[in-house]
């Protein structure tokens, strides 16, 4: 094995560089979010450890100050919980009915399903954004969860990942006198848990994120989510970026801890699911 | 009676499918559709809309900041890709190497950047590429007496800072795809290339790329819609859409100016059907140049 | 059995919430109603705007409206947002006539686009007309289409220059004395030579030099029917004269781009720029973003091409507009017109806000203009209106026409840049520019 020891060292080295650059910004704007935001922006980011200027200021503000921060924080967490749930459930049960069945115009309809994967979301803002009024769904959560309710990449990873599941769980369901809906139900969603837990994670981190639609569509500031609540903090002015810092640095952590906790999940749904070809 | 006829084995796989064909019809086909429609018409605010017929389009095809936009976003999709495929996919495979110590925690800070919303990493990274002497990128130049460079005012300084973010939030997800696809490669086959003397190197090009192939796939299909479509990184890398030059500026970005920052819906809108042929074409001729229909049921 | 029920109540749960937030419409967090005193009855306004001083600006009035119309009390909502999201919001819900607030504040480079096609705005003519003879009235004029007002204008934006006389004093500068650029270039290289620092900036991203150069020949950036002309002979002389400023050390570059932004505050507050040739209510960014110049900073008029040009221009404006979907449209229209164009209301938008009144009555009211409490009198070396009123009779308007936002884009992005970032050929760049904002508005 020594052999191989000058090798571990340098895979070691090289990866121990490599993450020291990914987790330089987060150094930066930990240090950020002990400075004013008008250094900041006068400035730029950067490492300096300057005590002179370093506060806890910002953080007292996070919590004691007048704004919406924790609103916006708990609307996103609400919205990301709702969403993600609604779309992996949703997304399952059609998933469920491309796998099991054939039937006439499935074909059809996983194609449609292929081609919804490859147009942009982005050119139906416009569109949406009408038909979202007609619905009388403005400034409603409805209107940012309903369009995203069978998502298209869900769907297909699901299928993929029921195609692996042997018939025979499903022909034993009727044997025993299950109904159709009574095999999704107990049959197959409890062996879907390592596909929900990988979709889950990237459908959150969607939902977390989720700016563009949800800004159009919101235009009540107690129903920003936290990504829109921040673009707001950036008036020309920098007078906001306080606020901003401390709080871009706060929203990075539960979404972090998220992921420690389903890691695990998150690899082996990857690695049981659609990308098999 | 209903109870029957839905629980009916011919029936259930439409109940299955219905939400899908709702939210299709009703968020997709109906949007799209009226996109058409608007983009062959003048809309004017507070006045009924007026049929132009291609009007629109010819004006595309002269319009300079569009063509840029155009050029931008294909720009962007291409190095996104020459970045985000092979490096992602020789961490992973270097990663999952039996000499690699502290797989976790590497596999945790890699992917730690796609978890920071567009807004927060935009804006640190704005702030880390300023052009003043004291900013990130800057002081670090400096440390090797390089002059201050005014990254976000000029074309190729500001990509390197748009790809930078790029690179950044998308390695590690990349890197878990490919990860994935690794444990799908079966273990004996670097065993019988191990048996018949083959090196390293041998066994990355002979074994792993080409097993990683559907996985490479996945990763480049996602990558050109989302290279295509990127706008939100660049508006907050500009801290607004009008970046020096429309050097920042992508064709989301030019369909948001017109149809929303100057009320041109219908001219907007054609814009957003360029993208969607363009976004199509290249998905498609990507996929039947690398065989992906021949293996689709 | 039980797991099947437990999913079907998840589901029914949340089906629930869905169809909860599709309808009410839940609070919580900051709320940023003003009451103004006002009583229960009060009739409750949505306001949008961009800056928050103008919220605070409205609290004032509003507490006084109140108080003299008790028959018609106001409660007003105000939203802050930021420049472009606030626009673009609002372009949107006027579009679709849905999610527009009753007042909203709208920048004057911004207005062309809301007076597109038939403007969703609701004509100002009846509630303007008492004030119309006391205002300015090219400032009205920015703001209307076809014989109608929709906005009320905030201040005149009188150009002012305002010189760091510390580093002047270091070079041996004498600023009272700069009458022309070509005395401004001298200054500048003395500055230069004997201080590293820089007498003033290139702006790359806004059209305040590129106006006040124009304004100083007479021209503007259309002609008399609104045509865009942005490669006019004043306006390749004006920016050939900066040019060669910048190339002799005397201006620069600036982060930002400009002098309005964070960036150049920072620039400012430590002392690398000597000067800057700005609007009048650049004032209130010095007192609020740049409080190490305070006691160092004096005011005097702009720098001319020949002696005898005008001296000054009105620049940036806000106008405050009434939508059509607002609840009460009559209301809302009587409280604007109070809150940004009588007398009280012009007095207040000096004291809160540091802006140079439309009503130029006030100028000249030496309690107002001299008051020694006052933040902004205190900031400055010298007094702001003795300087205004010395101009008074030179402030040029530039026009704001349907080509102007596209001329704003298409200079404050590319033109400029390319002229100061680029060292590009001045007449070169805005033929391009011409044919490129010929090419947008088609």
């Amino acid at each position: 094995m020594s052999r191989n020891l000058p090798k571990k060292i340098v895979l070691i080295a090289f990866f121990a560089v490599v993450c020291a650059i990914v987790l330089v910004p987060f150094y930066a704007i930990a240090l950020g979010s002990f400075k004013p935001g008008k250094e900041l922006v006068r400035n730029g980011l950067n490492l300096s450890f300057d005590l002179s200027v370093m506060s806890f200021d910002n953080f007292s503000f996070l919590f004691t100050g007048d704004h919406s921060y924790f609103t916006w924080f708990f609307n996103s967490v609400l919205l990301t919980v709702v969403q993600v749930a609604l779309t992996l459930f949703v997304s399952s049960f059609v998933a469920y009915g491309f796998a099991a069945y054939e039937f006439k115009g499935k074909n059809f309809l996983f194609i449609c399903v292929l081609l919804i994967m490859m147009v942009p979301f982005e050119i139906l803002l416009l569109p949406l954004y009408k038909l979202t009024y007609d619905l009388g769904l403005m400034n409603s959560y409805s209107a940012i969860i309903l369009p995203g309710l069978a998502n298209a990449a869900t769907v297909f990873f699901f299928r993929q990942y029921l195609r692996s599941i042997p018939n025979e769980i499903i022909t034993a369901g009727r044997v025993d006198g299950a109904s159709e809906y009574g095999i999704y139900f107990r049959l197959i969603l409890p062996v879907m848990k390592p596909a929900f837990a990988a979709m889950g994670i990237l459908n959150g981190m969607n939902s977390w994120n989720n700016l563009l639609w949800p800004f159009m569509v919101l235009s009540d500031e107690n129903k920003y989510t936290l990504p829109i609540g921040l673009k707001t903090l950036l008036t020309p002015y920098g007078n906001n970026y306080d606020l901003l810092i401390v709080g871009s640095f706060f929203s990075i952590l539960p979404i972090f801890a998220l992921f420690v906790a389903f890691q695990k999940y998150f690899i082996d749904g990857m690695t049981a699911g659609s990308v098999k070809g | 009676m209903v109870k029957r006829f839905l629980y009916s084995q011919k029936v259930a796989p439409y109940v299955f499918v219905l939400p899908f064909i709702l939210v299709f019809l009703l968020f997709w086909v109906y949007p799209l559709g009226s996109s058409v429609g608007m983009s062959f018409q003048k809309i004017t605010l507070g006045q009924s809309a007026s049929w132009v017929g291609f009007a629109n389009y010819a004006k595309l095809m002269g319009d300079g900041i569009f063509l840029k936009a155009v050029m931008n976003s294909v720009v962007y999709m291409v190095l996104t890709i020459v970045i985000l495929v092979p490096f992602p996919m020789l961490f992973a495979v270097l990663i999952n190497s039996k000499w690699m110590w502290a797989r976790e925690f590497f596999k945790s800070a890699f992917f730690l950047p796609a978890l920071t919303s567009v807004v927060v990493a935009g804006t640190i990274f704005r702030l880390m590429f300023g052009e003043m002497d004291t900013s990130l990128i800057n002081s670090f130049l400096g440390l090797f007496g390089i002059e201050p460079i005014k990254f976000l005012k000029g074309q190729t300084t500001g990509f390197i800072a748009l790809l930078a973010l790029a690179t950044w939030r998308w390695t590690g997800v990349n890197m878990l795809y490919f990860l994935s696809g690794l444990k799908n490669i079966p273990e004996d086959y670097y065993e019988a290339a191990s048996i018949d003397g083959a090196s390293s190197f041998q066994k990355f090009t002979r074994i792993t790329v080409p097993m990683l192939k559907p996985t490479t796939i996945y990763v480049i299909t996602i990558s050109i819609y989302a290279g295509l479509a990127m706008f939100i990184e660049s508006m907050m890398l500009w801290n607004g859409n009008n970046s020096p030059k429309n050097i920042g500026l992508t064709i989301v970005g030019y369909l948001y100016r017109q149809g929303i920052e100057k009320s041109d819906m219908g001219y907007a809108a054609s814009v957003g059907i360029v993208l969607l042929v363009v976004a199509m074409a290249i998905n498609l001729a990507q996929l039947a140049f690398t065989g992906m229909f021949k293996k689709e049921d | 059995m039980k797991k099947k029920w437990l999913v079907i109540l998840l589901v029914l749960s949340m089906v629930t919430f869905l169809w909860g937030c599709g309808k009410s419409s839940s609070s919580g967090g900051k709320s940023s109603v003003l009451e103004g005193g006002a009583s229960e009855s009060a009739t409750q306004l949505e306001y949008w705007t961009f800056v928050e001083l103008h919220g605070q600006h409205f609290q004032k009035m509003l507490e006084k409206w109140n108080a003299a119309h008790p028959d018609k009390q106001i409660k007003l909502k105000v939203t802050v947002m930021p420049y472009d999201d606030m626009h673009n919001k609002l372009s949107i819900a006027l579009q679709t006539g849905q999610g527009a607030p009753d007042i909203a504040d709208i920048e004057v480079g911004k207005f062309p686009d809301f007076l597109k096609g038939t403007p969703q705005l609701e004509p100002l003519n009846d509630v303007i007309e008492p004030y119309k003879d006391t205002i300015v009235q090219s400032r009205l004029n920015m703001y209307s289409k076809d014989g109608n007002y929709y906005g009320a204008p905030t201040h005149v934006g009188a150009a002012l220059a305002f010189y760091n006389t510390e580093i002047l004093e270091q070079a041996g500068v004498d600023y009272t004395k700069i009458d022309t650029w070509d005395d401004y270039k001298k200054a500048g290289q003395q500055v230069y030579e004997k201080t590293g620092k820089y007498m003033g900036t290139a702006d790359t991203s806004a059209l305040w030099q590129a106006s006040m150069m124009l304004a100083e020949q007479g021209k503007d950036f259309t002609d008399d029917a609104g045509n865009p002309v942005v490669n006019s002979p004043e306006l390749i002389k004006g920016l050939t004269i900066l040019q060669d400023l910048q190339k002799s050390n005397v201006l620069a570059t600036i982060a930002g781009g400009q002098p309005d932004t964070e960036e150049a505050y920072g620039e400012f507050n430590k002392g690398n720029y000597a000067s800057m040739m700005m609007p009048f209510w650049i004032m209130s960014r010095f007192v609020n973003y740049m409080p190490d110049l305070k006691g160092k900073i004096a005011i005097a008029p702009i720098p001319v091409i020949e002696k005898g040009q005008p001296r000054s221009y009105g620049g940036g404006g806000t106008g405050t507009v009434v939508t059509k979907t607002a609840k009460n449209v009559q209301l809302a229209k009587e409280f604007v017109a109070y809150a940004k164009l009588s007398l009280d209301a012009n007095i207040e938008i000096w004291n809160t806000l540091g802006f140079d009144p439309v009503n130029m009555e006030v100028w000249s009211m030496k309690d107002v203009t001299h008051n020694p409490d006052n933040k902004f009198i205190q900031y400055f070396k010298n007094n702001p209106f003795d300087v205004l009123n010395e101009i008074k009779d030179g402030i040029q308007q530039i026009k704001s026409t349907p080509a102007s936002p596209t001329i704003n884009n298409v200079l404050g992005t590319t033109a400029l840049n390319e002229i100061f970032e680029d060292g590009k050929d001045v007449t070169e760049a805005l033929n391009e520019a011409q044919k490129q904002i010929e090419q947008q508005l088609q």
